[in-house]
């Protein structure tokens, strides 16, 4: 803690929040200073987003007093905590994509005669407003559809700015930023900050918590455990602070005992994407494959699977060319997907989860096209208790279930299916740390019976702890393999930004 | 989470309400109609409801049923129906025996499905908007073929009567046509309910993205589907041809909305909000005793139309009613 006194802007003291049996919250503080940016982090619920959603007035404590700019609150809404000077800026709630710069800046607050909007007006006053904050010239009348990722969250900031906002909120901002497009958003907060502006940066990216934060507060289990000054203090003790165990202890090793290559991928090419990719995944092997977002990596995976046909090369499970061209043709080859939108791609939230576990395998249990219920119930309930997939019946619906179970729903689908090659995309995103050590404890066993993993994560720590070796692809090809004691999240970063090349060469 | 029992007599009341809420309705609306028209509840016309208000609509609104479960739409099954009774009668009418003509019958419906399932499927049309087209086509086509809507009629020929008289009589008392629904209700209640097949439709109806990851083969069950809607439509073309011994251009028509509407008054009535078989039965049941109901008290066609609507609020009054006791 500093000792200087500081201006605080926002001070929540004891918050509690429970849902249903689970607590959310308990006794938690947050303390926002102006003119400081405070790092916020925390494994995924941790109580991160709970506590922002309080301050948002999105949902209501429990127990716990809020003051802000000196004024107690007793109830918030989102409506007021804007009229406090609050502002949030949120991961994925975007622009509306066919405004125009200006009315974005302004939706809500619409400048104008009565019920007549004055497009002109707002749109020079936003123009003013990005030239005075940032810089930034845009032509007036400027589509927010036309603009960058990174020049999106600018016009956000902008929105806040101009309703005078003495506090910003950024959830997960720099998630779809490039490194450049992340250095200006960081000189954009440093600025604000120097106007005494309160800045809470909430980030997965420690290295970034480490360049950007005055301080740090670290939550675990709905509480905060600690402020720090991230300078001086080591990551790994911050990540040990959101733990609260060893590293090692959250990732399970295993003894590996690896046998013949299961995948071999051989010279495979996307015009655009990647090029000269060639490595193999042994049975009993879990490979992890990583790259910043547009390098290739996720595309390789698509590949794989069918989603994306590659314009070059060869794919072998078990020896078999693969013509891999949808994913029909992968899953009878062997192959699981366990894709990045779970919603999305890989549950059905409105079938039950009896219905979703058998829908790759139905084959398996019907006769003449006539599902039997009888072995699939039974095949259903057997694969349920060996995952403990936390579901009140086999006939309920996934929608009920929590994030972490409905992954295990999908991972049930593959277990039933036989599987050779697991393929999985951002497989702990949004998924709290027990159901994550649990996802690890399935990975492991399932390698253990022989499958061959393709782990696909940006989560370096993730990465380093649960593959055997690591893959970076950057710029649409391996810069890199790392295993053993150069796996490592440090060597993994620099190779991912194309900074250091390859520890153990790459197989070509 | 799981409703648990609820011991307020007055929430379980109104919870018993909620959940026998249609019989209810449809009782109340047997009842009504027995007391305001005395033929209402004879056998004559209670073979009448179910041969001509029952049975044609039923069967188109199997088909969409289907459909309406793989999450897509067909607007087209006028279409496949007016088709089928086309050819169907131009076969008999040009001599050909009953089988030419029902094979011929079912294999224009069969077009229809496969030109549907083409634009979907190939051309990544959107259902509603392919089989909209193929709604315009299709009736475009008959004004063409028929210069300008002159109907078919069947002189008396032997397979015309022949034909004629299966749709007018009973088998151990029940109508023939309705032995017909009742068997391919059953079969597409197995298909839907029960089949590998029916298992996709539902993934796809739920989340089309989910299927395609779990390897199913979705343009295929897809064109599946669209086939099986028109084939089930051309059945009912051929049922129509039968009774009234003709073909009337754009007859079809007619079974487009209500069967739309007799299925998602199915889908609103069930605990799972998802088509079912039992639930559109049970929706065309509810529409053709209005529509009889209305027509036997004096009410002419129009009038029944604003009795279909206010039908129409009423079950999706009482759905709200169920979901509330849910809660």
């Amino acid at each position: 803690m500093q000792t200087a006194k500081r201006d605080i802007a926002v001070s929540m003291t004891g918050i509690s929040k429970r849902f249903g049996p689970v607590r959310a919250l308990e006794n938690a503080n947050l303390e926002i200073a102006r003119g400081s940016i405070l790092g916020l982090v925390g494994q995924n619920g941790a109580g991160k987003s709970t506590i922002i959603k309080v301050l948002a007035g999105i949902i209501k404590p429990d127990g716990g007093s809020i003051v802000i700019n000196g004024e107690t609150v007793a109830s918030l809404t989102p409506a007021s905590v804007e009229r406090l000077g609050v502002h949030f800026i949120h991961q994925d709630r975007l622009l509306v994509p066919t405004a125009t710069v200006g009315e974005a800046v302004f939706l809500g607050h619409e400048i104008g005669l009565g019920p007549f909007v004055s497009r002109r007006a707002m749109e020079r006053k936003a123009a003013d407003l990005l030239q005075r904050f940032f810089g930034m010239e845009l032509p007036p009348g400027t589509l927010v559809k036309d603009l960058t990722t990174a020049q999106q969250k600018v016009v956000q900031i902008t929105r806040a700015l101009a309703q005078k906002a003495s506090v910003l909120v950024l959830d997960e901002p720099t998630a779809a930023l490039v490194k450049r497009e992340v250095d200006s958003l960081f000189d954009v907060l440093r600025r604000l900050r120097d106007d005494g502006i309160a800045v809470v940066f909430i980030s997965h990216y420690m290295q970034e918590i480490e360049k950007l934060c005055d301080r740090v507060t670290v939550m675990r289990n709905g509480t905060d455990v600690g402020t720090v000054d991230p300078r001086q203090t080591p990551i790994d003790e911050i990540i040990a602070m959101m733990i609260a165990r060893d590293v090692g202890e959250m990732f399970p090793k295993r003894a590996v005992t690896l046998g013949a290559p299961v995948l071999e991928v051989t010279n495979l090419r996307l015009g655009g994407s990647f090029e000269n990719i060639g490595f193999n995944v042994r049975a009993g092997e879990i490979v992890g494959l990583t790259g910043l977002l547009g390098s290739g990596a996720k595309e390789i995976v698509q590949c794989l699977f069918g989603l994306k046909t590659a314009e070059g090369g060869q794919v072998k499970v078990e020896g078999k060319q693969l013509a891999l061209s949808t994913p029909v043709k992968a899953v009878r080859d062997g192959i699981a997907m366990l894709p990045e939108d779970r919603r999305a791609h890989g549950v059905a939230l409105g079938l039950s989860v009896r219905e979703n576990i058998s829908l790759a395998s139905l084959h398996r249990y019907s006769r003449g096209g006539m599902v039997s219920r009888g072995s699939e119930n039974q095949a259903v309930d057997g694969l349920i208790k060996e995952l403990s997939i936390k579901t009140p019946h086999r006939d309920a619906l996934v929608r009920e279930l929590s994030g972490g179970n409905q992954q295990k729903v999908a991972l049930a689908k593959w277990l039933s299916c036989q599987s050779r090659v697991y393929v999985l995309d951002e497989p702990t995103v949004a998924v709290d740390v027990g159901a994550k050590v649990e996802i690890y404890n399935l990975l492991n066993r399932l390698a253990g019976e022989g499958a061959a993993i393709l782990l696909l994560s940006s989560d370096l720590l993730e990465l380093v702890g649960v593959c055997d070796r690591v893959l970076v692809v950057y710029r649409g090809r391996l810069a890199g393999s790392f295993s053993g004691p150069s796996m490592n999240s440090d060597a993994l970063l620099a190779a991912s930004s194309g900074a250091r090349s390859n520890a153990d060469g790459v197989a070509a | 989470m799981s409703v648990s029992a609820n011991e307020n007599p007055k929430v379980s009341l109104r919870a018993f309400l909620a959940k026998y809420s249609v019989l209810i309705a449809f009782a109340a609306i047997v009842i009504f109609f027995a007391v305001a028209s005395p033929t209402f509840l004879t056998p004559a016309n209670l073979f009448n409801v179910l041969v001509n208000n029952v049975v044609m609509l039923a069967i188109v609104a199997l088909g969409l049923t289907i459909v309406i479960s793989s999450g897509g739409i067909d607007l087209s099954v006028g279409v496949s129906v007016d088709m089928a009774s086309m050819i169907f009668v131009m076969l008999l009418a040009a001599g050909y025996s009953g089988v030419v003509g029902v094979a011929g019958g079912l294999g224009a419906a069969l077009i229809v499905g496969i030109l549907n399932a083409i634009l979907i499927t190939r051309l990544n049309i959107s259902p509603f908007l392919a089989t909209l087209g193929v709604l315009f086509i299709g009736q475009s086509t008959q004004q063409l073929a028929t210069s300008g809507g002159q109907p078919i009629y069947l002189t008396s020929g032997y397979a015309a009567d022949q034909f004629n008289a299966i749709a007018r009589t009973a088998l151990f008392g029940v109508p023939t046509p309705v032995i017909v629904l009742i068997v391919l209700a059953v079969a597409v209640h197995l298909l839907l309910h029960r089949s590998v097949f029916g298992r996709y439709v539902q993934a796809m109806g739920a989340q089309p993205g989910v299927a395609w990851y779990s390897g199913i083969r979705v343009p295929r069950e897809l064109s599946m589907v669209h086939v099986l809607c028109a084939l089930l439509a051309g059945v009912t073309g051929i049922l129509l041809s039968a009774t009234v011994k003709s073909y009337v251009p754009l007859s079809g028509n007619a079974f487009l909305l209500d069967a739309i509407g007799a299925t998602f008054i199915g889908t609103t009535l069930s605990r799972e909000r998802k088509p079912s078989v039992i639930g559109t039965l049970l929706g065309v049941l509810l529409l053709a005793v209005v529509k009889n109901g209305l027509l036997l008290v004096g009410w002419n066609f129009y009038w029944q139309q604003v009795g279909i609507g206010v039908l129409v609020f009423l079950v999706l009054a009482a759905s709200f009613g169920l979901r509330r006791a849910a809660h």
